[in-house]
């Protein structure tokens, strides 16, 4: 009852906050009605969609300083999990869901235990590593379809259990629903003794485990919290898409998008991996299709994407919302 | 037989593995930053090898250019950014560097497109050297001998020289060497210069018989990567036994599916294979196999 109300206490909060986040949640509500195109609701799922990995990814890499590289693989685990029993056993959606977030957390369990004896570099590009071997299997593994992937079987009606809809606005308040799960989730969770032993340890983990923090531990906790975040959103693109293949789920540049998205928006803040998808996605995806379409220019978008994250790096690496935090202190 | 024909191939290849990892270690070692462009420099030092071998140039006479157009890089980059990154925290430092590899790899793919090149004629491209039974490809030679001369010239001047001694100061205690008058800002600059050199000349040595395209640079990083890791990060000793080591696994993992007929033990894992090494190695042993520095 008390981690209940923790979760929808926002009380502090300060109050530009809550009336922005009141706004905000309005503004998502209506959204689907305002007329907009199919393209731009597409866009608002990713941004939704990427809010949660980004806030998946905070509790291990913002709570924790942790420099976690290796989300992708979770991705392709809760993709891979409810494409493959939705295609072999024909369960449901639902049912298929819960083995993905329980598979993701195991070898979460069992890739993280061997992974926390490691700290800053080593650990950074380990977690890169084990998200490669990976994804190397799951490109040569026949059974799961190799390179080629799999396709989701295409019901004739819309299906509520196996998530088919005909419109992206039933998918858009899908992913806001899981959305608003993982803030509440998450407000709690920067209240609960995890959070506050995951801020120790990232200040001073010597001080921490002195206090009796088992640090490696916490991490690990953390590191399983983030996973089965990032493997609900992968089942998600799973069903939304209908067809995964290893490149699309699993690589090495989702899960570079999913720490940077958190970072840029200001990592280990409530908002950061929120604000940071939301201006990285829409600025990603009306770059490409903008500049993309036009000849000659092919790579444009990603040069002035790349030259964005070189300027934030060293000039703001505490990201937009370090900016504004900045601003009020004044 | 095939065994030690394939043992050599490792060999000669694990060489090239350890001179891209040199200078990902040497810029490691002086200020603890990972460099993720550092596959991008290596292909911007094949496409340097590969146009002015369209001039009719030999590639081998070539490498002064790569490995200058590596210096200029490596200078650019420290002092465009890796300057204002060093004052930032650890993770902001990797996406600035990872900013930097998708720059310059969409900057490649804008100006030459993604078509694969490779270049097609040299003095020693296509000939091959029969040693015994064993058949060696000239390129791959002559790269391998000189990676082995740059390793040697790298390590004379960091252990040998007036300017190494300064260097390695540097890494060890920025502010002492900074009191003892060594310009420290300066020494970082010159660690990237000798990285994105060293990198220079090992594109344009690997361009010799490898596919030259923008995204290149992966492959070739994350074995650095994991050279460096398991050498211990900022030791150039262990980015050399670890290159030949990578060179070698990734040789003859397939050969223990040639002999076993599992499918499993293929080609397609050769990879695969030096990414888990890395993750075994490190966690068993967190500062690597000649680490020098925690």
């Amino acid at each position: 009852m008390e981690k209940i109300r923790d979760a929808f206490d926002f009380g502090d909060f300060s109050k530009p906050e809550k009336v922005g986040f009141a706004i905000f949640t309005l503004l998502l509500l209506i959204f689907p009605w305002l007329g907009v195109g199919s393209f731009v609701k597409a866009v608002a799922i990713q941004f939704l969609l990427f809010s949660l990995f980004g806030m998946g990814w905070n509790t291990i890499g913002g709570y924790g300083g942790q420099v976690e590289l290796g989300k992708a693989q979770y991705v392709g685990i809760g993709a891979y999990t409810v494409a493959l029993t939705m295609v072999w056993w024909k369960i449901p959606f639902w049912a298929a869901m819960p083995i993905g977030i329980l598979i993701a957390i195991g070898y979460s369990f069992i890739i993280g235990y061997p992974l926390f004896r490691l700290k800053g570099h080593y650990f950074a590009i380990a977690t890169i590593c084990t998200s490669l071997v990976l994804q190397d299997i799951f490109i040569n593994w026949k059974l799961v379809g190799a390179a080629k992937g799999i396709e989701l079987p295409i019901h004739e009606h819309p299906d509520f259990l196996y998530m088919q809809f005909k419109s992206d606005t039933y998918y858009f308040y899908f992913i806001m629903a899981l959305f608003y799960t993982a803030i509440f989730y998450m407000n709690w969770f920067r209240k609960s003794k995890l959070g506050y032993q995951l801020r120790m340890i990232k200040e001073d983990e010597e001080a921490a485990e002195s206090l009796g923090i088992d640090a490696r531990w916490c991490k690990i906790k953390a590191y399983s919290i983030a996973s089965a975040f990032v493997a609900v959103g992968g089942g998600f693109m799973a069903v939304y898409n209908l067809y995964i293949d290893p490149y699309s789920v699993m690589d090495l540049d989702l899960s570079i998008k999913i720490a940077l998205m958190a970072m840029l928006g200001g990592a280990g803040s409530m908002w950061g991996p929120i604000i940071g998808s939301g201006f990285l996605v829409p600025l990603d995806r009306f770059l490409g299709s903008w500049l993309g379409a036009q000849k000659g220019l092919i790579g444009v978008d990603f040069m002035i994407y790349a030259a964005l994250i070189m300027v934030v790096s060293a000039y703001q690496p505490q990201g937009i919302w370090g900016i504004i935090e900045q601003f009020r202190k004044k | 037989m095939i065994l030690l024909d394939a043992l050599l191939q490792g060999i000669l290849m694990g060489l090239l593995f350890a001179l891209v990892a040199l200078g990902l270690t040497i810029i490691f070692g002086m200020m603890d930053i990972v460099n993720f462009a550092h596959g991008e420099f290596l292909m911007i030092g094949m496409y340097t090898t590969y146009w002015t071998s369209l001039l009719h140039i030999d590639p081998l006479i070539t490498l002064p250019a790569s490995a200058i157009v590596g210096m200029l890089l490596g200078l650019a980059s420290y002092y465009c950014l890796v300057k204002y990154l060093l004052r930032g925290p650890m993770i902001a430092q990797l996406f600035g560097t990872f900013g930097l590899m998708l720059f310059l790899r969409y900057l490649a793919q804008f100006l030459f497109g993604i078509d694969y090149r490779i270049i097609q004629k040299g003095l020693l491209v296509g000939k091959t050297l029969s040693l015994g039974p064993f058949r060696l490809d000239w390129t791959k030679l002559s790269a391998a001998i000189l990676s082995l001369i740059a390793f040697l010239v790298v390590y004379y001047l960091l252990h040998r020289t007036k300017l190494g001694k300064a260097l390695r100061a540097t890494a060890l205690n920025k502010e002492a060497a900074n009191y003892m008058g060594i310009k420290t800002d300066r020494m970082n600059a010159l660690a990237w210069v000798i990285g994105g050199g060293t990198v220079g000349i090992a594109g344009g040595l690997i361009v010799n018989f490898w596919y030259v395209y923008p995204t290149v640079g992966l492959l070739f990083v994350m074995i650095a990567f994991a050279s460096v890791a398991m050498g211990g990060f900022g030791s150039i000793k262990g980015a050399f036994f670890a290159g030949i080591l990578i060179g070698i696994i990734e040789m003859l993992f397939p050969m223990v599916g040639h002999f076993t007929g599992w499918d499993f033990f293929g080609p397609h894992f050769k990879f695969t294979v030096v990414y888990f090494a890395y993750f075994i190695i490190v966690v068993l042993r967190p500062q690597g196999l000649f680490g020098w520095k925690k």
